[in-house]
């Protein structure tokens, strides 16, 4: 088995971790590699009671459980989780339905690795939270899509679903509830796309990797033409302890609106880089400086990027910005998926921005023309721009590509890449003009070198 | 219905219309590359967004449904100027002198219309010119993937795929070159395409349309309409009619490219008669008058009954009405017959006996209501291949699939059962699926009350077949057929359709009539999504069958008793009774009894099987008029007169398909040479015989109004209905507005269909030692049985010539490689050709297409006939094989 034993040097957890304030409830035992056994979870995180609760429930009253948490979901869109699975249709007298259960672990976002950890290290609290999200659906079968890339974690979590299965969580009728589930894993094939949940379902099929035309809803006709819901791991891995306390109880973490706690990913030029479990609404300064200990380099910290690639960069002025959906997006950026990456002075924005955009131009699936012809305009242009190439009209060409792409695609990939750009073009646009007229970085003071090929 | 304002006027919308219908039927032109009607949305180019009062972003038209109250705003500055900036994001990379080549294309259109100038260069390497009828240069694709989605949604094919991602992404022809890939040249992605990335060759070598003239196709009976372009007099393009109820806007191979033929340099242009064994060139008149010669002094000296008419299944409804009225009328002989002799003779009778209509009882378009498909002894995809993508995609989308089939088709490889059974049995096989469904208690006992009788007879003839037995003959599991019996018992409606490989057997008729007891014991009958459908072979042998180019059948397949007295009144003449068939003719001209036949378009020398019987017998023959459009096998041989005929892209008339409808045949171009049509050329040999005002007519429509006046089921269709669309009878009153699926409430005889106890009688043509392996024949996808108009058009490179199939163990066990000239021996004579071997076939079976006039396949076939209708046994023949 390929199972992991080399401990890995992530931080999970800081000073105060684990009290009322900042309740662990994702991360228990994160770093201990031999933390992901049913055993270990069972005696020592509470493990399973979440299940063995809601199995005693009427499925409706799950997830009107969820729904009394607020739980919103942790994989970018923040839509509320209860009310998603309240949208499964239900079996009528003429009508059954086959549904299903897919949980988005294709964790791509840059600068996010959340997921990566609970499947690491807690598998068996995803598992839980499967079985309880598909009971409250009543979907018989669950589909985990993960990342191609997680070879370990694939094996890790097949191991953790063989221990389920053995002891009776998995399977036919689970602890004589009558209710039967299967977990099946389908590994990814290394396309950021998947990510987005209706590419994923096509995936899932066999398909090529495209988001799809909404609606239909996954809802109404999702994996193989059937009812479905999507959540992504964190979101599901929380539903465990959502059922185990109650809804109510986490409901009181975080803000009314965005309750409980989300795993911020900290990454870039910050001291203390790692994973941070924090109630939502604990404002981004008091993260970066006080959790996670300032800049690594001495340096002021210029930008951050609040929620993964996607979000539009914050400038110092928006850092006092409270982490939770409603307040980051008030600041016209998005809470997203948690990944939290910090930049400091040093950092030449023209260069970070092209990085982005080429990751955008390389991933969009290529079935829009705005997002496949414009990513990969918007990248020529960038390109010359940072190579010293620029011209004195690239920046108003840029600005009249963006609205040309965002919002005029299928999925959030059009807009995803518009942000930062809009971003970092009007935050830090004279960073872009000195390249263009100096011909040599602001930051660094280099000259700009042309690259053959870059027209 | 939902009323909505688009650029402040008020629009109906109909149910399920999406803004960019609603805004294109309000005439506004809103632009889109990915759309096409036949497609699902994929509001992917995302050209025609639209805004919408109330919604923060545009939103893409094509992919929103047009609903109640909405406000819609489709050309406003930001809208277009945000059009104009996709424009120039695929005006970048795009060759800049496309725009010329093919100015009409609509993204060419688009770009002039906003201005926008395209700049990049072709790239030679994204060329491929490989395919006879389409030119692929990816260099103008737009990533719009209208070919992927057709090729997938509406052929099944699954050609065009998708590469790479991002700014890498391409379309690609999967295996290479479109030639090299599975294509099935139907043409669909060079229709659907917006840039002439991929377009047909004839629009680069002849040029654009000038005009469009809306027809049906002349192939197969399946009847799909088409659009003919034309310029200067020449056909330059062929496209599906988009809203065609028979093919959706879809076309084969055939109908798309197929019609070189009508220009090919062969193609007999003027009358002929045969002086000293040579062909000489003569008048229309002189041509005429020999033919007329020849049939008055025939009737002078051995009687009208040694004269003969064979009317043309590939000829207008009318054109058959005329033959059979020659015959009859001018002639005075009752031998009088059409091609479906040789095809679908038993499906016209068998369900004739049973149900009480000689024709398929539902449409095509139960096949997307039916709960399941029944495919028995036919091979849709390459034979009817409109009606094959259609069971196609219903089997992809999960809808289960019974193919009875010998060899592994198409179909048989994507269907939920597939019986491959031995040629020739299939009667037991039917029993024995009977069998099961009685013996399982599957049958529907409330419809066999109410609308049968004498169901206990047929039920205890059944027991002979138990599923067991049957399938040690038949050469299939038991297991597999009880699980065929179950779908179709079940997952009703249950549409079932057949082919030849149930006609062309001794036990034709009889096996018809067990497909009609089938769909009676299951209740699949007067319901949508069920029935027994013949797929009709020939474009219009339904209707020239139907207008009484049968010898003991009238206009409208009526019954000799029944219709004669009404002809004789409205043709004030008394007319001869039942005559012969082609077989009998045939026969009667060996034993000298029948001296003159007039055979219109249809080669019956090399048609007919045991070619040797053929040719014996019609060189007794003391004169034979052809009337075609080439020298076919029997005019060079046999031929004394030859009159050139019009192809149906030059004359006016209507067919009659495959699901009994009727539909308009226009003339896209004039006749070539001194062609004339068969309405002309029959009118003239009737008025020369002494008919003139009987074979005066105005044009078609005065025929078509005289069949209206003989048969009441079409009595309500008129030409100026069939300006709206094709028609199905019966349809017995103007105001009618046809019918779809026959038998709802009761039976042509009677309120109750009976069934009546079955057996079989197996044929003399099983495999014995002396000869050990069976030949079956068939067609192909890109040609049309004799190969007259294919082999004159470039379907002869996609498929050059006929090969024979031969399973692994057999090619072995005979020392054959692919490729291998093999010759093929049966009592009755022999031919050679190259060894195919494939597993397609089952061990000890043979299997070969007919259509090469070199290979001459029906010199090997025999005399073996269906009793009822003397249909020929093509499917069973016992022969041996050696290498040559």
């Amino acid at each position: 088995m390929a199972i992991r034993t080399k401990p890995d040097h992530q931080r999970y957890t800081f000073e105060g971790f684990g009290s009322a304030k900042y309740p662990n409830l994702m991360l228990r035992g994160a770093g201990d590699l031999n933390n992901w056994p049913l055993a270990v979870y069972e005696s020592k995180h509470e493990g399973y009671a979440g299940m063995r609760k809601a199995l005693q429930m009427e499925p409706g009253a799950v997830i009107e459980d969820v729904k009394t948490s607020g739980i919103r979901g942790r994989g970018g869109a923040g839509f509320p989780a209860g009310l998603k699975w309240s949208f499964m249709p239900k079996d009528t007298a003429e009508r059954k339905f086959t549904r299903y259960l897919v949980i988005n672990a294709d964790e791509g976002e840059p600068g996010t690795f959340k997921d990566r950890a609970i499947l690491e290290y807690n598998p068996h609290q995803l598992i839980e939270g499967c079985i309880i999200a598909a009971y409250a659906m009543q979907a018989n079968t669950c589909y985990v899509y993960i990342r191609g890339e997680f070879l370990w974690l694939i094996e890790k979590l097949e191991a953790a679903i063989e221990e389920a299965k053995a002891k009776g969580y998995l399977g036919k009728d689970i602890l004589g509830s009558g209710f039967d589930l299967e977990i099946l894993v389908h590994r990814g094939a290394g396309a950021y796309i998947c990510g987005e949940e209706t590419a994923l379902l096509n995936s899932l099929e066999g398909r090529r990797g495209e988001p799809r035309v909404k609606p239909p809803f996954p809802a109404a006709k999702g994996v193989f033409g059937a009812p479905t819901t999507i959540n992504n791991v964190e979101t599901i891995a929380a539903v465990a302890p959502i059922l185990r306390m109650g809804g109510a109880e986490y409901a009181k973490l975080g803000t009314p609106k965005n309750t409980g706690t989300r795993v911020f990913c900290l990454s870039g030029h910050i001291k203390r880089p790692g994973l941070y479990e924090l109630p939502l609404g604990v404002p981004l300064d008091f993260i970066l400086n006080d959790l996670a200990g300032g800049s690594s380099t001495g340096k002021k910290i210029k930008a951050v990027i609040p929620g993964g690639a996607s979000a539009p960069v914050f400038s110092e002025k928006e850092f006092s910005t409270p982490m939770d959906f409603d307040a980051v997006r008030n600041a016209g950026s998005m809470a997203g998926s948690g990944g939290v990456i910090v930049l400091d002075e040093d950092t030449c924005m023209v260069q970070a921005c092209l990085r982005l955009i080429r990751f955008y131009a390389h991933e969009s699936c290529g079935q829009c023309t705005p997002c496949r012809e414009g990513c990969n305009w918007m990248e020529m242009i960038l390109h010359r721009i940072e190579h010293g190439q620029g011209r004195t009209e690239d920046l108003d060409l840029l600005a009249s590509m963006t609205p040309n792409i965002a919002g005029k695609t299928l999925c959030a990939l059009g807009d995803a890449a518009c942000g930062p750009m809009d971003s970092i073009l009007q935050k830090f646009r004279h960073e872009f003009v000195h390249h263009i007229e100096h011909k040599t970085c602001m930051v660094s003071g280099h000259r700009l070198l042309a690259h053959v090929g870059a027209h | 219905m939902a009323r909505l304002l688009i650029n402040d006027l008020p629009f109906h919308a109909t149910e399920g219309m999406s803004l960019l219908d609603a805004a294109r039927a309000a005439g506004l032109d809103v632009p889109s590359l990915c759309h096409d009607r036949r497609l699902d949305a994929a509001s992917a180019c995302r050209l025609c967004e639209v805004e919408v009062k109330g919604q923060e972003r545009p939103l893409c038209a094509c992919a929103t449904p047009a609903t109640e109250g909405m406000e819609v705003r489709t050309h406003t500055p930001e809208l277009e100027a945000y059009r104009r900036g996709v424009l120039e994001m695929l005006a970048r990379n795009y060759p800049a002198d496309a725009p010329a080549q093919i100015p009409e294309a609509p993204f060419h259109r688009l770009l002039a219309r906003y201005g926008v100038e395209p700049t990049g260069h072709r790239d030679p390497a994204k060329a491929d010119g490989t395919h006879p009828y389409m030119q692929v240069d990816l260099s103008q694709c737009i990533d719009c993937y209208r070919c992927v989605h057709i090729c997938a949604e509406v052929q099944g094919q699954f050609v065009w795929k998708v590469l790479e991602r991002g700014g890498r992404t391409r379309v690609e022809a999967t295996g290479g070159s479109l030639l090299q890939s599975e294509c099935v040249s139907c043409g669909a992605c060079a229709d659907t395409c917006p840039t002439g990335a991929i377009v047909d060759r004839s629009r680069l070598e002849l040029g654009p349309a000038a005009a469009w003239t809306r027809t049906v196709c002349p192939y197969c009976g399946t009847g799909c309409e088409m659009q003919v372009g034309v310029a200067g007099d020449r056909i330059v393009a062929v496209k599906p009619a988009l809203d065609s109820p028979v093919n959706h806007g879809h076309l084969c191979v055939k109908g798309r490219y197929g019609t070189g033929f009508v220009d090919a340099e062969d193609r007999v242009l003027h009358p002929m008669v045969r002086r000293d064994g040579e062909w000489v060139r003569v008048s229309w008149d002189e041509a005429l008058d020999a033919a007329v010669d020849l049939l008055r002094r025939v009737k002078a000296t051995h009687g009208p009954e040694a004269i003969g008419v064979l009317g043309s299944s590939r000829a207008t409804n009318e054109e058959g009405f005329l033959a059979q009225k020659l015959a009859r009328l001018a002639l005075g002989t009752g031998n009088v017959d059409c091609c479906a002799r040789v095809c679908h003779a038993p499906s016209a009778a068998g369900l004739g006996l049973a149900l009480g209509t000689g024709a398929a009882t539902n449409s095509f378009a139960d096949i997307e209501k039916a709960g399941s498909l029944l495919v028995f002894g036919a091979n849709p995809t390459e034979n009817h291949p409109i009606v094959g993508t259609r069971i196609k995609q219903r089997a992809l989308r999960g809808v289960p699939l019974v193919v009875v089939d010998p060899r592994r088709t198409e179909l048989a490889r994507m269907a939920t059962v597939h019986l491959a059974l031995k040629p020739g049995t299939n009667m037991p096989l039917l029993l024995a699926l009977a069998h099961v469904i009685v013996h399982e208690g599957l049958e529907d006992k409330a419809f066999i009350e109410a609308r049968t009788v004498d169901f206990e007879a047929f039920a205890q003839s059944l027991d002979a077949w138990p599923p067991e037995r049957a399938a040690e003959v038949c050469g299939v599991t038991a297991d597999d057929i009880r699980a065929a019996a179950r779908i179709y018992a079940t997952a009703k409606p249950s549409y079932m359709c057949h082919g030849l490989g149930v006609t062309e057997h001794i036990q034709g008729t009889e096996t018809v009539t067990g497909l009609a007891h089938l769909a009676m014991l299951t209740g699949n009958l007067g319901v949508e999504g069920g029935g027994v459908n013949p797929l009709r072979g020939q474009n219009n042998v339904q209707g020239t069958a139907q207008m009484g180019c049968e010898p003991k059948r009238m206009t409208g397949y009526q019954p000799m008793d029944k219709a004669l007295a009404a002809h004789e009144a409205r043709w004030g003449a008394k007319l001869p009774g039942p005559g012969l068939d082609v077989l009998q003719m045939v026969d009667a001209a060996r034993d000298g009894h029948f001296k003159a036949l007039v055979a219109i378009g249809y080669d019956v020398f090399l048609s007919n099987p045991d070619a040797a019987a053929s040719e014996a017998a019609l060189g007794n023959l003391e004169g034979l008029v052809v009337v075609d459009l080439f020298m076919n096998e029997t005019a060079r041989a046999f031929g004394t007169v030859f009159l050139p005929a019009c192809s149906s892209f030059e004359k006016e008339g209507t067919f009659m398909n495959g699901d009994r409808r009727v539909q308009r045949v226009r003339a896209a171009v004039k006749p070539r040479g001194e062609a004339r049509s068969d309405q002309d050329i029959l009118c003239a040999l009737g008025a020369r015989l002494g008919f003139a005002e009987a074979f005066t007519y105005a044009g078609p429509s005065e025929v078509w109004d005289e069949i209206r006046g003989l048969w009441s089921a079409v009595a309500g269709i008129s030409y100026a209905r069939l300006e709206e669309g094709g028609l199905q009878w019966p349809c017995p009153s103007e105001a009618h507005p046809g019918t779809a699926v026959l038998h709802t409430d009761a039976f042509p005889v009677g309120p109750r269909a009976a069934f009546r106890p079955q057996a079989w009688n197996p044929s003399s043509e099983f495999p014995d030692a002396r000869w050990p392996l069976q030949l079956n024949t068939g067609r192909s996808l890109f040609h049309f049985n004799a190969a007259t108009m294919t082999d004159r058009t470039d379907n002869a490179l996609l498929q050059p010539t006929d090969r024979l199939d031969v399973h692994p163990d057999d090619a072995l066990a005979h020392g054959l490689a692919d490729g291998d000239p093999v010759k093929v021996e049966s009592r009755h004579g022999t031919f050679t050709m190259k060894t195919h071997i494939t597993d397609q076939v089952r061990p000890g079976d043979l299997w070969c297409t007919f259509h090469s006039k070199g290979i001459f396949v029906n010199r090997a076939t025999g005399q073996g006939r269906d009793p009822v209708t003397h249909t020929p046994e093509y499917k069973v023949t016992a022969v041996t094989i050696s290498k040559v």
